[in-house]
């Protein structure tokens, strides 16, 4: 258990230092989020009060106290005229939207968690599977397209991948629609109909690195000596495979759960384009608008669905290496999450 | 471009532009009494508008919306416009039965509401109301409007709006339909500042004021009926507006849905080919280049395709406070340097603007046509190598700051001025970088800034005050020139002051020269702005001023 409590210390230490870089900086850059709330044209009086009221006038340790406070207790911007309460746990208030920064959250959170659940599954299944095949029939016509179309994923851009959905499959051939979120609540085939252009596209893009992750450590898995030892002994291919492609659940579990926490935290690129209002979507318009509040706390969040994400992935290890759940030590490998460029490792069998 | 930013607020999240409708067929279609829910003719149906935007507000004191878009169809004032694609704007009344009348001394305005109008839930929109909806807008709260009419009401500048029951005794209401404003001086445009959003009328139980961005009541023909950020906003009829009181909005379609947070090249995509669900829509921002090129050459889109006239001013401000430009000779110099003809074509070409000798935007009423310096668009480097050398100026280095998306059409004024041995180094920002820097910084930062301006009502005063008067310099304002002249000062004070329409405008066209002549910046194009919308959309027409489609006329056809 203690082990676990590290780790938990160090993730908010991390959460903590991830808040103070958003504040610092914002501080450094000469932005002044005050003046996007004073009106055309600003006066002098108009500005100071809308600092003042945003609790910008205030030194920047200040603001950085009572902003971790008010995740505790909550807050109230503003004078005894006009007071705005943003209830615990308060990540800011957007005075550009009128809205507290939990609530805004809230409501784009489950348009990307429907993109992040759909995507990942995607990705690794067919990632994995593309990888697993490509393994088998080295140096084969299989293998060079999974090689060759992983290379092209790798590097495309995602705004050109998606555009070019976009275009062939809602413009051009209308199959699906081009953009727009449905609530899975309001009917999970329109939901989902909607998703399939940035799940597919999403990917097609991150699959690459599962297909490529997959198809170098299945090679390399393929090659040694206890895979010899089993074919010798009359093993199936079929056992085989699966042997192999347990060895590398711990390296792929990684690589899903980081997937997973960076895609939860919103795709901008990918939610522009198909139109999905999630929380990359407003990251996005709270940077054109320096909307610092809304900036702020969807950094945070981000980053805490990461460090979520990574916190699952380590206590899940044990269940997937029996090894760690007896005391023992994780091999080297199973800690990496770009295993592609390590040594080859002996496996001990 | 620059006017993308500084508007941005007003385009990108508080409303999304809509497009203009052909005023001629608006007005035919309130002459014939086309009511709301008839259904036949040119009215009904159900319009979208495609926006970039993610969130919207419908409240007046916060926003910063033209006369003619999207708050204009759920908020009336006390005026409106009228545009017209073959006319100046001209302002017209709104709630009120004209446009204002002004005392002998042009410090008290009176505003007469017509009888019998009513909010969306029956009850009616009196005096009353419109003051408090003024009052709102003093609110720290509810900041971020237009603010012309807080420096112009007596006693606006020590008053906190009206939550704990104070009220602004510079806004008379004798009866349910008079309104008397006292203004700190005369100010002849004030019929103008009356068609600003803060001119609303808002009823005083409307609840929490941040709530009420959500939940406005309605005195246009449409209603919020339902917002989800990030996703969609539908407007429906307002069933208490009558269109016999309301000569600015023709009320066509059924329903408007905004459908928000939309990426622009795929919804001019699905536009430019005429899609099902795009037939009764419009995008509601510029069409993006690539897609621009593609309308252009498609037959199939043809007049679905629409682009303004000249618009907004897009300029190269001289910082006078910058010790290389305090030299009057110097600045003129650069008049002569810079290559306009450079500027366009980086620009996109002729579709996407006019050349610009003068300041006033076309459309307004008052602008006069002039040119005091090169005649041709690619400039005279002869002239202005012998003005500097008048001037003893050599090895002159200038900085000019732009906006990361203008790189093009910086590199264009940096050949431009090399023409005449000065030496340009662009910087870049970003947007927010890029504001704070020129309105809110302390002008050291900058020689030369690449900006536009759009001006937020159709008067020569929108257009010149702000960018020219000593008091908009920093703070968040938008004289970039950093331009402080007390004979331009009292002449822009003579004029905004003068209530005779005819006599203003006269004046205002002398001080643009005064201006010019000074060179504090160099004006460039008159920027053009390109609409698509589907098949289904008509009356989609764009006014002389500003150089967007009005929203509040589009109908469908039938």
């Amino acid at each position: 258990m203690i082990p676990s409590l590290q780790r938990l210390a160090r993730s908010l230490g991390v959460l903590l230092v991830v808040v103070g870089l958003t504040f610092a900086i914002f501080y450094i850059a000469p932005i002044d989020p005050a003046l996007q709330m004073c009106g055309k044209p600003c006066s002098p009086e108009d500005l100071e009060a809308a600092r003042g009221f945003m609790g910008f006038d205030k030194p920047w340790w200040v603001q950085l106290g009572t902003f971790l406070a008010a995740i505790v207790t909550g807050r109230s911007f503003g004078s005894a005229d006009v007071l705005v309460e943003c209830a615990a746990p308060c990540l800011g208030y957007s005075f550009q939207l009128h809205q507290s920064v939990t609530e805004l959250l809230a409501d784009r959170f489950p348009v990307s968690f429907s993109i992040a659940i759909g995507a990942v599954a995607l990705q690794a299944v067919f990632g994995i599977a593309a990888g697993a095949l490509a393994a088998r029939r080295q140096g084969g016509m299989l293998d060079r397209i999974v090689t060759g179309v992983s290379v092209v994923a790798a590097s495309a851009p995602a705004f050109v991948v998606g555009l070019l959905a976009v275009v062939v499959f809602a413009l051009r051939l209308d199959l699906l629609p081009s953009g727009g979120y449905e609530p899975f609540a309001e009917g999970p085939l329109e939901w989902a109909r909607h998703l399939v252009l940035p799940w597919a596209t999403l990917a097609f893009l991150n699959g690459a690195i599962y297909g490529r992750l997959v198809r170098s450590s299945m090679i390399e898995q393929l090659g040694l000596d206890y895979v010899r030892t089993s074919r010798a002994l009359g093993l199936s291919e079929r056992r085989i495979d699966g042997y192999a492609l347990r060895n590398l659940a711990l390296p792929l579990t990684t690589l899903i759960a980081l997937d997973i926490g960076a895609l939860l935290g919103g795709t901008v690129i990918t939610e522009r384009i198909f139109g999905q209002p999630g929380l990359g979507a407003l990251l996005l318009d709270a940077t054109a608008t320096a909307d610092l509040p809304v900036i702020v706390g969807t950094t945070l969040v981000g980053s805490l669905l990461i460090v979520l994400a990574n916190l699952g992935a380590d206590l899940a290890r044990p269940l997937l290496d029996r090894r760690l759940a007896h005391g023992g030590r994780s091999p080297r490998r199973s800690s990496a999450t770009t295993p592609l460029d390590q040594t080859p490792q002996e496996n001990p069998s | 471009m620059t006017s993308a930013s500084f508007t941005r607020r007003g385009i990108l999240v508080a409303t999304p532009l809509v497009l203009g409708t052909g005023m001629l067929a608006a007005c035919s279609t309130d002459g014939s009494g086309g009511s709301s829910s008839d259904g036949g003719g040119e009215s009904g149906g159900a319009l979208t508008i495609f926006s970039t935007g993610e969130e919207m507000s419908f409240d007046p004191a916060t926003s910063q919306n033209l006369a003619i878009t999207t708050l204009g169809l759920t908020a009336r004032r006390l005026t409106a416009w009228k545009t017209s694609a073959g006319a100046p704007t001209e302002l017209i009344p709104d709630l009120a039965t004209d446009t204002g009348t002004a005392s002998e001394d042009g410090r008290t305005w009176t505003f007469t509401l017509q009888e019998g109008l009513q909010f969306e839930d029956g009850t009616p929109i009196t005096a009353a109301t419109v003051k408090y909806g003024l009052e709102r807008s003093f609110a720290a709260e509810l900041t971020g409007g237009l603010t012309y009419h807080k420096v112009l009401l007596e006693g606006g500048e020590d008053y906190a709006g009206p939550f704990s029951d104070k009220h602004l005794d510079s806004i008379e209401t004798p009866d349910e339909t008079t309104i008397v404003l006292h203004l700190n001086r005369p100010y002849g445009d004030f019929g103008w500042i009356a068609s600003t959003p803060a001119f609303a009328p808002v009823p005083e139980e409307s609840g929490e004021p941040e709530t009420y961005a959500t939940a406005p009541v309605a005195s246009g023909p449409y209603r919020l009926e339902s917002y989800s950020p990030g996703s969609q906003a539908v407007l429906v009829r307002n069933e208490n507006w009558d269109a016999g009181t309301d000569q600015a909005r023709a009320g066509g379609p059924d329903s408007l849905e905004f459908v928000l947070a939309q990426d622009a090249s795929v919804v001019a995509q699905s536009i430019i080919a005429d899609r099902s669900d795009s037939q009764n829509a419009f995008l509601s921002t510029f069409v993006p280049t690539a897609q621009l090129v593609q309308a252009q050459n498609d037959p199939n889109v043809g007049d679905r395709l629409v682009t303004s006239g000249p618009g907004a001013l897009e300029y190269l401000a001289l910082n006078t406070a910058s010790e290389a430009l305090k030299d009057v000779k110097v600045r003129q110099a650069i008049q002569y340097a810079v290559d306009k003809q450079a500027y366009l074509t980086a620009k996109g070409g002729e579709i996407s603007g006019d050349y610009a000798t003068t300041l006033i935007t076309p459309g307004i009423a008052g602008r006069e046509e002039y040119s005091l310096y090169s005649d041709d668009p690619a400039g005279d480097a002869d002239e202005a190598t012998a003005l500097l050398q008048e001037a003893g100026v050599e090895d002159l280095t200038l900085r000019l700051v732009i906006t990361d998306d203008q790189t093009g059409a910086a590199e264009a004024i940096q050949q431009g001025l090399d023409r005449a041995g000065i030496t340009v180094t662009i910087q870049p920002l970003d947007e927010n970088a890029y504001s704070s820097e020129v309105t809110a910084g302390d002008g050291t930062g900058y020689d030369l800034v690449l900006s536009s301006w759009q001006p937020d009502v159709p008067s020569p005063n929108a257009n010149l005050t702000p960018l020219f008067d000593s008091s908009q310099i920093g703070n968040g304002n938008y004289n970039l020139a950093r331009y402080d002249n007390p004979d331009v000062d009292a002449a822009i004070l003579e004029a905004s002051s003068t209530t005779d329409a005819e006599e203003a405008h006269a004046k205002w066209a002398a001080v643009d020269q005064q201006i010019l002549e000074d060179s504090p910046v160099v004006p460039l194009i008159f920027s053009k702005n390109s609409f698509i919308h589907g098949s289904g959309v008509e009356n989609f027409v764009i006014g002389e001023f500003p150089a967007y489609p009005n929203y509040l006329t589009v109908t469908l056809a039938p």
